[in-house]
């Protein structure tokens, strides 16, 4: 029998998040075979990162001290970091509780016994370690996650989700306002716009098949702006939506202006640049899965 | 006093136990919750109807039971009852949910437990044949995977489902796709007994290696399951007492009447307490608190467990026994489920926003989960979240001392103090994330 050669090693990280990430990753079994995971400590027992390992993903978002420090000790190390989910990428869902009052929150819980120090908000994991690849999505899909392990840059997706979604638009089904978040009965193979919902679909990267707009949820653009706006201010990314829904339907301006400012696109909107602090460079497309 | 700190792994967030020791005698045995988002309070001002995509990110494993709790809460404040499909579609992703959760508690967390291994992709290590280990990881992800797959089927998106709506749900399940997934799970239902089959022996090797089930004092229990069978998209609230007495039946919007909750100062994460007494939320209670589980295999098992333990059970470790029982009995009531009709017209009734306040409880994989919401102009106004984990903070905190009494003497400390730490702790299955959001 000859020797195996030993296989690639992996690790994952997880800061504060839902450990949705990881769930998702382990619905993905092709790596069983392809990787070792070395370290991840939802579903393995050791201590820390070994230094020998080549790649770590990294989830969940950095809101306390202690992430700061498993963070820096876990990449200092590795050849390879990937930012896996909305959280580790943008601060994630956790960002709306960038405001005063819940800041302040944060604040007055910051200084108690036994526990990991609370910062006043959720940062993205760039704003403390360089990160080679970025993998949005809340969570990435399993297909997407063996992706990054194996071949990022063979991964086949539509620009967008509407290539992959697939259902029609009507140039004579004209909603005058949008329906509420998700109401009634909503009809099979039209576009969701059509039919009033606000969906992001038309700007968000593409990459996860549209499990949510298939069937029949608007997409919430969990995958974050395609690569037309990914580089770009959100303010580019509000006026060209708004034209696609002026285009497509007859709801009032201010209507659409409205809705998009909302808590449900939060996971989406943290990911345009002049969301995160600190005057960042945007991230460059050709890094993002 | 020496103050004794152990990691935890395997487990749904991030937490650890501390122990203060002085004179060989366990002084204090903490169970630390270390994270936080603050999802109470950043959910303030938020539009109702959006909730329920934005609750399932309070946790990835336990999202199914908050997107349903939540959709039930605002049904509950804007007085909507759903059709009769969507609770039954409801309640297909919640066994969805139970089968990812016991198949990740007893295969993944527990398992290794069982043989000293550090995790079950690495169980070759202490296991003579690594091919058939191999084998065993490679079974129970698959075994696994069905409980995403019918959340995929029933709930849209695979991790934070969104397929319930206020008033129903957005569609019904195709016959075609209910037969595709009702023949996958007929196929996987062996392999799922049959590991559980190992997973059993193996606890009884172990049980015989280190001589305990764990502390089995007596306890309260609490569920909101049914009592011929278990239902999961739940309404009431029960509490067994230590000697198999039902103690209390409640809806949701009374848990404070009964259950009492404490802040401490060394975890994000609260306790509660049935009287002052210890709770136990979670597979052992809903077991001890049914007659039957309601379908043929599962009831074996059932039969089984109770003839070799008697009822209530107490030891601790039986709550990983129990969650096998679960396993199976999700297969089966889902695969009843899916050959019944489950594509016809009536998904959702209408409904308008107005200002009210609203409960909804389902039993979440770690009990009943209670979402309390006040909305305000159709804004949410206050948010709370009653979790499960939380209920058994005490108990497993008394497990905890019990584990520390064993192993601590005046002659010093047993090296399997930390297994049994890990052990104690994952027999809850407890999940920081949620407890502390």
């Amino acid at each position: 029998m000859s020797e195996a050669k030993p296989l690639p090693k992996f690790a994952v990280l997880q800061l504060s998040g839902c450990a949705g990430c990881e769930v998702s990753l382990i619905n993905a079994t092709e790596w069983v075979d392809k990787y070792q995971l070395v370290y991840m400590p939802l579903v393995v027992s050791t201590a820390a990162v070994p230094d020998d390992t080549e790649i770590l993903l990294v989830s969940g978002g950095v809101r306390n001290d202690e992430d700061i420090y498993n963070l820096k000790k876990a990449t200092e190390k590795v050849d390879r970091v990937i930012a896996v989910g909305t959280c580790a990428i943008s601060g994630g869902i956790s960002n709306l509780g960038d405001r005063d009052d819940v800041r302040n929150m944060f604040l007055a819980q910051s200084t108690r016994h036994h526990l990991p120090h609370l910062l006043p908000k959720s940062h993205p994991i760039d704003a403390f370690v360089d990160v080679d690849l970025y993998l949005p999505g809340c969570p990435p899909t399993p297909e997407l996650f063996m992706a990054a392990l194996t071949d990022p840059e063979g991964y086949e997706a539509g620009s967008i989700v509407c290539v992959e979604c697939g259902r029609k638009k009507l140039k004579d089904m004209r909603p005058k306002h949008l329906v509420g978040f998700q109401q009634g009965e909503v009809l099979p193979d039209i576009c969701l716009i059509n039919q009033g919902y606000l969906c992001v679909g038309s700007s968000t990267r593409g990459g996860c098949r549209a499990i949510c707009t298939k069937p029949g949820h608007p997409c919430v653009g969990c995958r974050g702006p395609s690569d037309a706006y990914i580089e770009k201010e959100s303010s580019v990314w509000f006026d060209r939506v708004q034209n696609v829904f002026e285009r497509m339907t007859d709801i009032p301006p201010e209507e659409i202006k409205a809705a998009l400012h909302s808590p449900q696109l939060s996971l989406f909107l943290f990911q345009f640049t002049d969301y995160s602090e600190g005057g960042r460079p945007p991230r460059p497309k050709d890094k993002v899965l | 006093m020496t103050t004794l700190r152990f990691p935890l792994s395997r487990i749904e967030g991030h937490a650890r136990v501390e122990m203060e020791v002085q004179n060989g005698e366990v002084v204090s045995a903490q169970f630390q919750a270390i994270e936080m988002r603050g999802f109470r309070y950043f959910v303030q001002g938020t539009p109702a109807e959006q909730m329920p995509v934005i609750v399932p990110r309070i946790c990835g494993v336990c999202s199914t039971a908050h997107h349903v709790a939540s959709v039930k809460a605002l049904e509950n404040a804007l007085e909507v009852k759903p059709p009769k499909l969507a609770n039954e579609i409801r309640e297909l992703l919640l066994l969805g949910q139970l089968i990812q959760n016991q198949a990740t508690s007893l295969f993944i967390f527990t398992m290794p437990d069982r043989v000293g291994a550090s995790s079950i992709f690495h169980m070759e290590e202490s296991e003579a044949n690594p091919e058939q280990q191999l084998n065993l990881a490679q079974r129970a992800l698959k075994v696994r995977q069905m409980g995403t797959k019918l959340i995929t089927l029933a709930g849209g998106q695979f991790i934070h489902p969104v397929k319930a709506i206020i008033g129903g749900v957005t569609s019904g399940i195709k016959a075609e796709d209910a037969e595709q997934m009702l023949k996958e799970m007929q196929d996987t239902l062996s392999t799922a007994c049959e590991l559980f089959d190992e997973y059993w022996e193996m606890s009884l090797a172990m049980k015989e290696r280190i001589g305990t089930w764990g502390d089995d004092q007596p306890a309260y229990y609490i569920a909101s399951t049914g009592v011929e069978r278990l239902q999961f998209n739940s309404d009431t609230i029960r509490v067994l007492g230590p000697n198999g007495m039902e103690k209390a039946t409640f809806p949701p919007e009374l848990f404070r009447e009964f259950l009492d909750y404490q802040q401490t100062d060394y975890s994000f994460a609260g306790k509660s307490s049935f009287q002052g007494e210890v709770l136990r939320a979670n597979s052992l209670a809903r077991i001890n608190l049914a007659v039957s589980m309601g379908t043929p295999c599962a009831d074996r098992y059932m039969t089984r467990l109770t003839e070799e333990f008697g009822k209530p059970a107490h030891p601790i470790l039986l709550f990983d026994l129990c969650r096998g029982i679960e396993l199976v009995y999700a297969f089966e009531r889902a695969i009843e489920m899916l050959s019944e009709d489950l594509d016809y017209e009536d998904t959702s009734v209408p409904y308008s926003l107005k200002d009210g306040e609203g409960y909804g409880l389902v039993e979440a994989p770690r009990g009943p989960l209670i979402h309390h919401y006040t909305i305000e102009d159709g804004l949410i106004a206050d948010a709370e979240f009653i979790i499960p984990t939380v209920h058994n903070m005490g108990a497993i905190e008394r497990a905890l001392r019990v584990a520390g009494e064993r192993y601590i003497t005046p002659q010093g400390i047993n090296l399997e103090l930390e297994k049994a730490v890990g052990r104690v702790v994952r027999a809850f299955d407890p999940c920081i994330a949620c407890a502390t959001q």
